[in-house]
């Protein structure tokens, strides 16, 4: 037989009518209370009160019909969740360790006592610490610094730039005019350095710049042969390019400097290797000024063994070697051009040069 | 009362339909099929189908809390925290139930917590707003005269409506867990079973409430017999 307990005492009965009303019974527990409450006039009447309360409650008013009849809180709340969706979804900015956190609050506080103390603390650090700080060369005299504006030519500028003038002024003062990104102009007065740069640029860089171009260029530079990139820059022009007037031009840029090793080397390698005529003749000269002028030659670097060995080949046949080593390798080098040059003129000169020199000697 | 979807939810969930709640439980099972698609990209961090989510329930849970905390801006607090605790445990969401049952299970622990913390601290909270009570205005002896509905009787209107106003009484004495059962209950219509699952606890525990919350509500009224 079936194991549900029985419901016929009012006791078992009563507490189960609240959930009578609700609908919370199964059907066997509801069958009985329905058989128990058709013999029951006491249960009847409690369950009559279960009925009306369950009415009243029904009846309450809800406080969602009352705030949210309009659906306005309801737009709100989606709005702020949607804000809050926002923070979370975003990237957390790392707050990182920051130092001296609490100073930067209490100067955000006092604003007029910030400056104040930043301003003291900016005398004591000007009067106070420069004196246990070595400034400057380093003698504690707070000496100038040079400062010089920023350079307006970079080397950007100088790969894409073109020349479009060069003007010499009859003081010395050069003007020049530039293409590139902006239009510029540099005065040697103002500008000297970038001027300097520019014009050693082109003469270093014969196949990007015209030809007369550059023999402006150097003829500017002529001036300024005693500066060391000058004079570096006119060398590789008369040693490199592949202008002969340029190359002449270099070599008379250099005209005073012939004394010094590094411009005799190059004389001297024009004087055997240069392919024009009139380049070789004005190496000549300028090797037989410098000797006639008195100047003392250096030690030249040691030649080649194999350029020296016709050179000494030579010697029996030619006039005798007064003076040093190196005077001596010039001396050969005018003898090698005066018996063996291509060019006529070239053969007649050196031969002259010879006889200068000699002559010199003699005396 | 309008039955929410929650209902058809829940009791499909409890296995225990009947009826038209059966009936609609069956219609809605195939929007069921989109949801857990949804849910799925919700958890992927789909933000719109999260919101899509949100927007099929909040209805529900604002009316819950509306009823349960009787002030907006507390209902407020509850809508933002019980969506918030959900899109930050989505991924802990395991499909083991309804998405409706884990909605519902958060949202009541947050209003539970709240109706604690209301209880545990009378004297920070707002007093409750009723709306019975909001009605009522000043009472004189023409109030009680007054008869704006002809076919009533004055005084049968006038004890309904000092019965709403025990009952409300009444519900502010009743512990929060009662207060979640007996509103989820009579107001969200919900099956026993189907609260207990809500809340975490058996059907016996909620019966219990119920009936203790009903006996209170009895006894306030027992005066008026």
């Amino acid at each position: 037989m079936s194991e549900t307990p029985k419901f016929t005492r009012c006791e078992d009965v009563a507490p189960l009518l609240v959930f009578y009303t609700c609908d919370e019974l199964t059907s066997e527990e509801r069958e009985q209370i329905v058989a128990h409450l058709a013999i029951c006039d006491g249960c009847r009447a409690q369950l009559s009160e279960e009925d009306a309360l369950q009415a009243a409650i029904d009846r309450m008013p809800q406080a969602a019909d009352q705030f949210e009849s309009s659906g306005v809180l309801l737009a709100q709340c989606r709005s702020e969740l949607s804000e809050s969706l926002d923070e979370l979804s975003a990237p957390k900015v790392k707050e990182g360790w920051q130092p001296f956190g609490w100073v930067r609050a209490w100067m955000a506080l006092r604003p007029g006592w910030s400056a104040a103390a930043l301003l003291l603390v900016g005398a004591i650090v000007g009067t106070q610490v420069l004196q246990w700080v070595p400034v400057g060369n380093g003698n504690g005299n707070g000496s100038a610094l040079k400062v010089y504006a920023a350079p307006r030519i970079t080397s950007d500028t100088l790969n894409k730039m073109e020349v479009s003038g060069i003007i010499s002024r009859p003081t010395g003062k050069i003007q020049l005019q530039l293409q590139a990104e902006q239009p510029m102009t540099l005065s040697s007065d103002e500008d000297g350095a970038d001027v300097r740069r520019v014009l050693t640029f082109v003469i270093s860089n014969s196949d990007r710049f015209d030809a007369g171009v550059r023999l402006d260029c150097v003829e500017a530079l002529r001036a300024a042969a005693a500066d060391e990139q000058v004079r570096a820059a006119l060398l590789s022009a008369a040693r490199r390019d592949q202008n002969p007037a340029v190359r002449l031009k270099a070599l008379d840029a250099l005209r005073d400097m012939a004394g010094m090793p590094a411009v005799r080397d190059v004389l001297l390698e024009t004087l055997q290797h240069d392919s024009n005529p009139g380049v070789r003749v004005e190496a000549i000269n300028l090797l037989v000024r410098a000797i006639e002028s008195g100047y003392e030659l250096p030690e030249l670097a040691p030649e080649a063994p194999d350029s020296e060995s016709p050179a000494q080949g030579m010697a029996p046949q030619t006039l005798p070697l007064p003076g040093g080593d190196s005077e001596q390798r010039i001396l050969r080098a005018l003898d090698e051009l005066r018996q063996h040059d291509s060019n006529r003129y070239v053969r007649l000169r050196s031969a002259a040069a010879l006889r200068q020199i000699a002559q010199q000697d003699m005396q | 009362m309008p039955l929410s979807r929650w209902v058809l939810a829940l009791a499909d969930s409890s296995g225990r339909t009947s009826g038209s709640a059966a009936a609609l439980a069956t219609v809605t099972s195939l929007p069921n099929l989109d949801e857990r698609a949804l849910v799925s990209q919700a958890q992927a961090g789909n933000r719109a189908a999260f919101e899509d989510l949100v927007r099929r329930y909040d209805r529900d849970v604002l009316r819950l809390a509306l009823n349960l905390m009787k002030r907006p801006e507390d209902a407020r607090d509850v809508y933002q925290e019980a969506f918030l605790k959900v899109y930050r445990n989505l991924h802990r969401f395991r499909f083991e139930c309804s998405f409706y049952t884990w909605l519902y299970r958060i949202v009541t622990n947050v209003c539970l917590d709240h109706l604690r913390r209301r209880q545990a601290r009378p004297e920070d909270q707002a007093p409750e707003i009723h709306p019975n009570r909001m009605e009522e205005g000043p009472r004189d002896f023409f109030d009680y005269q007054k008869e704006h509905r002809p076919t009533l009787d004055p005084e049968r209107t006038l004890i309904g409506k000092e019965i709403q106003s025990r009952i409300a009484r009444a519900m502010e004495r009743l512990s929060p867990r009662e207060r979640v059962v007996f509103e989820m209950k009579h107001y969200q219509g919900l099956k026993l079973r189907a609260i207990g699952d809500a809340l975490g606890t058996t059907e016996e525990t909620v019966k219990n409430s119920l009936f203790r919350a009903t006996r209170k509500l009895r006894n306030e009224l027992a005066e008026l017999r």
